[in-house]
């Protein structure tokens, strides 16, 4: 091959300074605008527990009168901690169902091969999903205040639960994104929603560790997710008490970092096999 | 500043498993210059332009793309490239000024820069009265003129095509053939890679045709015909005489399969021999239903480097020769 004349070029004039935290509010404005216009995909995860927790309240008002069950005036009391985890639960799966879409119509390739921080890409998506978490538990908790319910630790519970629910968001969120990335398909993302279940009902979401029995209250009795809605639950039916809100915190950050590094390692793990 | 070619590859490759995409590409791409990479599908174009493009890494070999390598610079090579992909990946539920808006944040532009910057560029491609519309409601047309916007966003010195009218209407592939070329003109470096000979025909100055992984053969799309000599002559029979038709023809050069299962051959004598052929045809008892004679075509490039046929030739890229003839009722067969 004959050697070409060298010839000067200049960089790209209009690529200044790609920054990874302006390129991670885009990626998340994409994903709420996404939300926003398919609001379905917000809708439907959240009139789910809805119902379910109308049904609960329902079939289980009279357990509330058991011996050992907790102080509540209702099974709503009871059962809110849960019906917000469990719609939050279902909208950080949305993450994963949107990642592995973007992986295969090709949109994050396009990504790739912009000087975009790999790591903004994740974080944009997750914080996207924190928003809509943030929305889908201030609505619950509205929703809980006009049918006579009341938060016990007041404002700081609300806060709290509010943080509680962007943490069990990005942990779900972080969670599906590593399955989307790994397997690049909205099918098996969508097929490891069964998943949460599994993971949900064996715990005290929906009736208490105490008057559980056999293994499945032995279970229950090591599943995280028994001692964060626990801690979440104290907020709402007993006070406000740091230890309460370090238990539904701590759990849910524990997790929220667990699942942020399986998908940083998922989305790492692709990018070296490429 | 960097004074390399704006893309120098040596002995690119990239396996998966045990299947060598891409085998040992050398490819030097100069500045200002449109590149076409032609080729069947399966040949290797897309995966060569995953690997400049950095998406992926190559097994073995190096490039270097707007002065920076793509393994160890892949950063800078990616502030330096704009990249329209085979499969336009646009989100459909968001609009086009949207989308410019966040390929603009990507590659750190500026707010009020990217907002100008998007205008202009919507306004180059024709989005203009489109742009607060649903991508999904864009045309295959649109779309890409909108792909090529969004790759442009930075203004990029080197740009990478891949297939970028595949699927499109005539009309809308003249018009973004236009926009590939006013871009050259104002100094950007094309490489494009397309399965459609008219296409590397008309747009490119230099062109590589790869199969298999390799490059069989390189240079301007002129010379690489002149290469050729021969016009080919394309002769389609009745079915029982393909094989006396063949033994007749072989006379004047080594018959092959044309398209539409016509013979081809490279008539040596050129368009002086046409009356030999016919003379030869015609006392062999061969009845023909059609022939014609053509100047040599990229897909006759093609053929000769690789020995067959591009899939999807399109025979309206022959250039009728001085002479062609056609000899006998066609039967419902026609050129395309």
């Amino acid at each position: 091959m004959t050697p070409p004349p060298m010839t000067a070029i200049i960089d790209a004039p209009y690529g200044l300074h790609p920054q990874p935290f302006a390129q991670a509010r885009a990626i998340a404005w994409r994903s709420l605008l996404t939300s926003r216009r398919q609001i379905a995909f917000v809708i439907f995860p959240s009139l789910f527990p809805l119902v379910f927790a109308a049904l609960s309240v329902a079939s289980f008002d009279d357990a509330t009168a058991l011996p050992g069950f907790p102080p509540v005036d209702s099974f709503l009391d009871f059962i809110l901690p849960a019906t917000i985890t469990q719609a939050v639960m279902f909208g950080g799966m949305s993450v994963g169902s949107g990642l592995a879409l973007d992986i295969q119509d090709g949109f994050f390739d396009r990504l790739l091969a912009s000087p975009v921080s790999r790591l903004s890409i994740l974080v944009g998506r997750l914080a996207g999903a924190s928003v809509v978490a943030v929305g889908q538990a201030t609505a619950f908790i509205a929703l809980y205040y006009i049918l006579g319910g009341r938060i016990d630790a007041g404002f700081a519970g609300f806060v709290v639960l509010l943080v509680y629910s962007v943490f069990v968001a990005l942990a779900v969120g972080g969670l599906m994104s590593g399955i989307a990335i790994r397997s690049g398909s909205t099918e098996v993302v969508q097929g490891s929603f069964p998943l949460l279940f599994v993971i949900l009902y064996p715990s005290s979401a929906f009736f208490p560790v105490t008057l559980q029995t056999g293994w499945f209250q032995t279970v229950a009795e090591y599943n995280p997710i028994t001692w964060m809605i626990d801690g979440a639950r104290d907020l709402v039916i007993v006070g406000w008490s740091w230890s309460a809100t370090a238990q539904c915190l701590g759990v849910s950050g524990a997790l929220t970092i667990a699942g942020f590094l399986y998908a940083h390692r998922s989305l790492r793990k692709r990018l070296a096999a490429r | 500043m960097s004074l390399d070619p704006p893309v120098v590859a040596e002995g690119l490759e990239r396996h998966f498993g045990d299947v060598k995409a891409v085998d040992g590409v050398d490819l030097v791409v100069n500045q200002g210059e449109i590149f076409g990479f032609l080729g069947p599908n399966g040949a290797g174009k897309s995966t060569t332009v995953r690997m400049l493009a950095t998406l992926l890494t190559p097994t073995a070999g190096s490039a270097r793309v707007a002065g920076y390598d793509v393994v160890r610079d892949a950063a800078m090579v990616r502030r330096n490239i704009g990249v329209a992909l085979q499969d336009a990946a646009i989100d459909p539920i968001m609009t086009g000024r949207e989308l410019l808006a966040l390929q603009a944040v990507l590659f750190g532009i500026a707010k009020d820069r990217a907002r100008a910057r998007g205008d202009e560029l919507l306004d180059r491609v024709g989005l203009t009265a489109a742009a607060d519309r649903r991508v999904g409601t864009y045309s295959g047309g649109m779309r890409r003129r909108l792909d090529l916007a969004l790759s442009l966003i930075h203004g990029p010195t080197v740009l990478f095509l891949d297939e970028p009218t595949t699927g499109l209407d005539p009309m809308s592939r003249l018009a973004l053939w236009d926009e590939v070329r006013r871009l050259n003109e104002e100094g950007t470096t094309v490489l494009l890679t397309t399965q459609y000979l008219e296409e590397a025909d008309q747009l490119a100055g230099r062109i590589a045709i790869i199969d298999h992984g390799r490059i069989v053969k390189e240079g301007e799309p002129k010379a690489l015909k002149d290469e050729v000599g021969a016009p080919t002559l394309i002769v389609a029979l009745d079915n029982a005489h393909e094989l006396m038709g063949a033994q007749a023809l072989s006379r004047f050069g080594e018959p092959r399969a044309a398209p539409s299962g016509s013979i081809g051959v490279g008539l040596a004598g050129g368009a002086e021999a046409l009356a030999d052929v016919v003379r030869a045809l015609d006392d062999a008892g061969v009845v023909v239903q059609h022939m014609e004679l053509n100047a040599p075509s990229l897909d006759d490039v093609f053929a000769e480097a690789t020995g067959h046929r591009l899939e999807g030739a399109d025979d309206a890229t022959k250039q009728p020769a001085d002479e062609e003839a056609d000899m006998a009722p066609r039967r419902g067969r026609r050129r395309r």
